[in-house]
């Protein structure tokens, strides 16, 4: 990218290279790290958190959640465009952006430069965890997609492990904040919040999105390690076919 | 107050391949010092604070009231203006440093042109150039006046870029300057001629997208231009260009 040659610069000057007018493609790919991140990245993180919710109502409301998922039509597809390219490709190209920044909180602490830094060590952190979660949970151990039932006892053997446990704590916060802020970063860099004031309430409003995530997210992890549903089956009986179960409509 | 001292440590570099040594500097303190007159002081008398005789030091500076933007330099490790620093409200000793992502020319004396071929790489100007008169131009009005003036007081002084840790030698990054100028040309009567051209521009390699909105370049301003706002902006309308093109083949 800095070798593309400019007509108005015919030789390379020392220092940073002024902009080459027009020229490159950095634009189109930054620009769709930037939208995958909000859709598909962040309409799934949503989806996952919610579906993770249904833990709180226990095995079988959670296997039967795990159930309907994988009875989408096409799910692998939507599985592999949707979610897995995606993420990787975020995952990467924005381990990418931030080996081209030059990090300054040192002599400049102020808060949008603390942010610029937090976005980079919870979207590492972020993809770190994807990366051993997507491994463990989704292509070794029991095949959730085929047994359905087995979604809320290898979580909960997971998530005994305590280490494993902050492991999951820690990211849960790291994304949902990553998310939240990434939000706000879109909003601002696609000129959805041009203005000072609307950032800083859109400011707001993602701090209480991003907050309202994680204390969901914490609480769904809490359904796997707290006293209400200790020992869960192996695999938890289902008695539907697509639908989730709705609270009340079931019992362990 | 009489007889104060004032403790200046200062990088110097004779030529840019030449290693970087600091001097330091004793000066008797005056109301109302500022570094450019600092350093002035120093060129009038070069000798450091254990006695050896030195050579004055090189710096930009031209206006001497924050309008000309030459006198960029680091003060205690900070991006900011030289002549506008005043000495009672820094912290001694003052660490003067040349800025750091520019080509240095000699001592606090950086080469700075990258940001005039920014400007031209996106023809931040009216084109009013013919062979015949082209007569009054049109009104401009009072709102656009309203948005066009803050965005006119930039003084090319690139402290926006100098604390951008997305301008480097790695993206090449343009910097706020420029693309808040491409604001304040697009939104002028006879400037927005050239606007398409203007976007299509900064969607180059080093264009607005590698913002990464650490929001530095509107907190340093000296000039408080509303950089931020003016990438916001821009970016939309870089983004909604590229997008027309794109459908109109």
């Amino acid at each position: 990218m800095a070798t593309a040659q400019n007509p108005s610069t015919p030789t390379m000057r020392p220092g940073v290279q002024p902009l080459r007018a027009g020229q490159g493609t950095t634009f189109l790919w930054r620009k769709l790290h930037s939208l995958l991140g909000i859709v598909p990245i962040g309409a799934f993180l949503l989806e996952h958190l919610l579906s993770n919710f249904e833990a709180l109502k226990g095995p079988a409301a959670y296997g039967a959640q795990v159930k309907f998922l994988n009875s989408l039509p096409l799910v692998r597809v939507l599985e592999w465009v949707f979610i897995f390219l995606p993420i990787l490709y975020h995952g990467l190209y924005g381990v990418y952006i931030w080996l081209r920044g030059k990090s300054n909180i040192v002599y400049y602490p102020w808060a949008g430069n603390w942010m610029y830094t937090a976005q980079r060590y919870t979207g590492l952190i972020a993809i770190l965890y994807i990366g051993q979660h997507v491994l463990r949970q989704r292509f070794m151990g029991i095949s959730l997609p085929e047994n359905p039932g087995a979604a809320f006892a290898k979580v909960q053997h997971e998530l005994a492990n305590p280490w494993m446990l902050a492991v999951y704590i820690i990211a849960m916060i790291a994304i949902c904040w990553h998310f939240a802020y990434g939000i706000w970063l879109f909003a601002a860099k696609w000129g959805i919040t041009p203005g000072t004031t609307a950032r800083k309430r859109f400011g707001y409003i993602c701090a209480a999105f991003g907050l309202a995530l994680a204390i969901m997210g914490l609480a769904s992890i809490w359904a796997f390690v707290g006293p209400t549903y200790r020992n869960a089956p192996d695999i938890a009986p289902l008695s539907y076919l697509a639908a989730p179960v709705h609270a009340g409509s079931h019992t362990v | 107050m009489a007889n104060k001292t004032v403790q200046l440590e200062i990088k110097r570099q004779a030529t840019p391949d030449a290693p970087a040594v600091w001097e330091k500097f004793d000066l008797e303190w005056r109301p109302g010092m500022n570094v450019t007159s600092a350093l002035m002081e120093i060129a009038a008398n070069p000798v450091t604070a254990d006695g050896h005789s030195t050579t004055p030091v090189t710096y930009d500076s031209n206006c001497l009231e924050e309008i000309c933007g030459s006198c960029a330099m680091r003060i205690n490790g900070k991006a900011r203006m030289a002549c506008s620093a005043l000495v009672e409200n820094i912290e001694q000793p003052i660490r003067i440093e040349p800025l750091s992502k520019f080509p240095l020319v000699r001592d606090l004396q950086v080469d700075r042109s990258v940001l005039f071929e920014n400007l031209k790489a996106v023809k931040a100007w009216v084109p009013i150039d013919g062979t015949y008169d082209l007569g009054a131009g049109p009104r401009l009005f009072p709102q656009d006046q309203e948005v066009n003036y803050p965005l006119s007081n930039c003084i090319s002084c690139t402290c926006c870029m100098e604390v951008c840790p997305q301008f480097n030698e790695e993206t090449g990054f343009v910097g706020a300057a420029t693309i808040a100028q491409v604001r304040l040309f697009n939104n002028h009567p006879t400037g927005k001629v050239l606007k398409e051209e203007r976007l299509r521009a900064l969607a180059g390699d080093g264009g607005v997208q590698e913002c990464g909105y650490a929001q530095n370049c509107v907190e340093v301003c000296p000039k408080q231009l509303p950089l931020t706002n003016a990438i916001s902006d821009v970016s939309r309308e870089v983004l909604l260009q590229k997008a027309k093109d794109f459908l109109r083949g």
